[in-house]
């Protein structure tokens, strides 16, 4: 048997191996690839961008952590032959991590740039999608002396965040599974250049592939709930006291989950609740109420879900005049009635008619270590 | 033919035909369903795998009349060979076809990923020695491969976990086959993908009662059409519709989101994995090709033939250079071979037919 694994003469083994190695013209020699790890996009007056790059440098000689590449182009692609004019390295995508956009370009539409970036099968669909409330070469470009180098300092604070549920978790592929679905708008954080590190700044709502609303930090927490269920999650409140002065709550380890419920009668407006559970224990109170005591606890329960309550229907109210539907409630809304009924119907304006209502159901698991 | 008294065992058979199944066109399918059939297209495959089955009950027909003669011997009975002879050459021709593009399509994909400038021939070629190698071990030691080379590709499966926590139920939408682009011959290309199970006509005469050979062939394509509806099924619920209709190569996308907390961008070490199950799509047609060519020149060695059809194969897989092509070809060749798959049966039950009344009235 083991004479008639070789068939073929031996001599052909050294020529096949020969003309194997003739074909190694598609190499990468590791120190001479310039890895870009974050890209920033900028929208400059006459319609061209400017891109910006930034590429760690691993070698032991130079001093330098990283390179900072930037010029203007018309597509991405076309920057990065003209940002490989401007290096020794060879520019290439695979490592990229985050990219960054102005809130300007975002505002004119991102999906075109979205979409040559996604044609690229080098580059991950793990990539996260970052909106810039000022310039993105000017925070990308910057070295924060406190924090790691600016690359990882942007990804790791997009991830911390994102596990605390203070920002949604936007990468390349959730972009564009929520851009082309037609039930459902994409959502993405924005962050800001301060001047000695950069902050999170909210999360910019899309209608398509367009940047239209901003929902600011503080409530970032309520988008997350009524956006989906998790586990994890920290939130400080200002409760209004009876004498008008303002008690602190601070609650941690929140658990939520919510419901969509859509009715609608035929000739009415569509009705859609969303009702959300929530658990969290507490890690601070300064109001004159006993948490140790049932019918207290229970008052600051219902305070607390008012508190809530309001400002997530406020919130909607906005996401509504904006006609940006990130909540996903246009699937729901989908998924209830016939295909032709949802083909027929103008989503965008019935969903900014619609009569939504949030109804936030907040239960104290825990009180610390104090009564 | 090979003279030994050894017979392929079940689970050999089964996983064999799986194999040869199971191949490129698992890259693109949901992209194809979603493209046909719009939402919930992954449902269609139940379709396409009940009319694999319909072509396995075929040949089990023709297993049952022949009582287990090889197809080539109830073929000669019946027509004089200069009828015959021309027709195993098309046959083998249209196999040796399918089976060294498929092997092209594999090896352009990877180089979208991996190698993109060097010449797709020279990797073609790695692949076409693997797979000659393969060949003139016979098909009792195929068949033994094959085995192995199923558990270093079927695990992947299990990597469809890393997207249920993306997966949502309401992206699968209510709507039955709403919002795609129905075009007739796509459904040959979403078919292709069931391709192989009637290359099991070729092994009547390595199998015998213990084989339960078309018994095997089902559940084969039984495990086809379920690892198909299971990926597609998950593929719908984590992109959405017009999504999937954008992507080319939907499953390379998904297994590029996979990542480890020590490693990502690990598709391509994914997608090599996925060239045991293409080699066995390339390994089996040629086997059946050189099988057919074999009876016009029972003299010459079996490992002979292979050499000059893969030869003659790899030559005109140099004619497509273009991945669109390439894909253009194989949509052709599998429409032809699909009636082959179809047609051959059919044209053995009636042979059968006629020569088992005639037998009877002869011998009445």
């Amino acid at each position: 048997m083991n004479k008639r694994i070789c068939f073929l003469p031996r001599g052909i083994v050294p020529l096949l191996l020969l003309l194997l190695l003739s074909g190694c013209g598609d190499y990468r020699i590791l120190e001479r690839m310039g890895f870009t790890s974050t890209v920033g996009f900028d929208l400059l007056p006459k319609g061209e961008m400017e891109i910006t790059a930034s590429i760690p440098r691993a070698e032991a000689f130079t001093p330098v952590k990283r390179e900072v590449l930037s010029t203007v182009s018309k597509s991405s692609k076309e920057a990065k032959i003209k940002l490989g004019r401007e290096t020794n390295l060879m520019i290439v995508n695979g490592q990229l991590r985050d990219v960054l956009f102005s809130d300007q370009m975002a505002e004119k539409g991102l999906f075109e740039h979205i979409d040559s970036i996604r044609r690229d099968t080098s580059v991950s669909p793990q990539i996260k999608i970052v909106i810039v409330n000022g310039s993105a070469k000017s925070l990308l470009s910057k070295d924060y002396k406190q924090h790691p180098m600016t690359d990882r300092y942007i990804d790791r604070l997009l991830e911390k965040e994102a596990v605390g549920h203070l920002v949604p978790k936007t990468t390349l592929y959730d972009f564009e599974r929520d851009y082309y679905d037609d039930g459902i708008d994409p959502a993405v954080p924005i962050l800001k250049e301060e001047s000695d590190h950069i902050s999170v700044d909210g999360i910019g709502l899309f209608k398509g592939g367009r940047y239209v609303l901003r929902i600011p930090a503080k409530d970032a927490l309520i988008y997350s709930f009524l956006q989906g269920n998790f586990k994890q999650g920290e939130m400080s409140l200002e409760l209004a006291d009876k004498g008008g002065g303002h008690d602190m709550v601070m609650f941690t380890s929140l658990i939520s989950s919510k419901k969509v419920k859509v009715r609608q009668q035929s000739g009415q407006k569509l009705n859609v609740s969303i009702d959300v559970q929530m658990k969290g224990s507490i890690y601070e109170y300064t109001g004159n109420l006993k948490l140790s005591n049932d019918s207290d606890r229970h008052k600051l329960e219902k305070q607390v879900s008012d508190h809530l309550n309001a400002r997530a229907n406020q919130m909607v109210k906005r996401m509504q005049d904006k006609e940006a539907d990130s909540l996903g409630i246009g699937m729901y809304v989908r998924n209830g009635m016939s295909y032709k009924a949802w083909k027929s119907m103008d989503w965008s304006e019935s969903y900014a008619k619609a009569n939504i209502k949030c109804n936030v159901h907040f239960k104290v698991k825990d009180y610390g270590s104090l009564q | 033919m090979e003279k030994t008294k050894e017979k392929l065992a079940p689970f050999h058979v089964m996983i064999l035909i799986f194999m040869t199944q199971s191949g490129v066109m698992a890259f693109i399918l949901p992209q194809l369903l979603a493209d046909n059939f719009g939402t919930n297209g992954w449902a269609s495959l139940i379709g396409f795998g009940l009319l694999a089955t319909l072509n396995v009950a075929l040949i089990g027909l023709v297993y049952k009349l022949g009582k287990g003669r090889s197809i080539f011997v109830i073929l000669e009975q019946a027509f004089p060979k200069f009828l015959i002879f021309p027709i195993y050459v098309a046959v083998a021709s249209l196999w040796t076809m399918i089976g060294c593009l498929a092997g092209k399509e594999y090896v352009m994909i990877f180089q979208m990923f991996a190698f993109p400038t060097t010449n797709p021939m020279l990797f073609k070629l790695v692949l076409d020695v693997l797979v000659f190698w393969l060949l003139t071990k016979g098909i009792y030691n195929i068949s033994k491969a094959a085995t192995i080379f199923f558990w270093l590709f079927f695990w992947m499966v299990f990597l469809l976990f890393f997207f249920y926590g993306e997966f949502q139920w309401a992206r699968l939408t209510p709507f039955l086959f709403k919002g795609g682009k129905y075009e007739w011959m796509k459904n040959v290309d979403i078919y292709s993908a069931f391709l192989g199970c009637e290359l099991s006509m070729l092994l009547f005469s390595y199998s015998n009662k213990r084989t339960k050979l078309i018994q095997s062939t089902m559940w084969a394509n039984l495990i086809t059409t379920a690892s198909y509806v299971y990926m597609a099924i998950m593929l719908f619920g984590i992109y959405s519709l017009k999504q999937l209709q954008t992507k080319n190569f939907p499953v390379l996308d998904a297994l590029a989101y996979i990542r480890f907390p020590f490693v990502e961008r690990v598709e391509n070490l994914f997608y090599g994995f996925f060239m045991f199950s293409a080699i066995f799509s390339v390994l089996l047609f040629v086997w059946s090709a050189k099988e057919m060519l074999h009876q016009i020149v029972p003299k010459v060695r079996g490992s002979a033939i292979g050499f000059i059809i893969m030869a003659a194969a790899y030559f005109i897989a140099m004619i497509p250079d273009i991945l669109n092509e390439v894909g253009e070809w194989l949509s052709i060749l599998s429409l032809i071979e699909i009636g082959v798959a179809f047609g051959l049966p059919v044209v053995l039950i009636v042979v059968l037919l006629i020569q088992n009344n005639g037998g009877k009235q002869a011998y009445e």
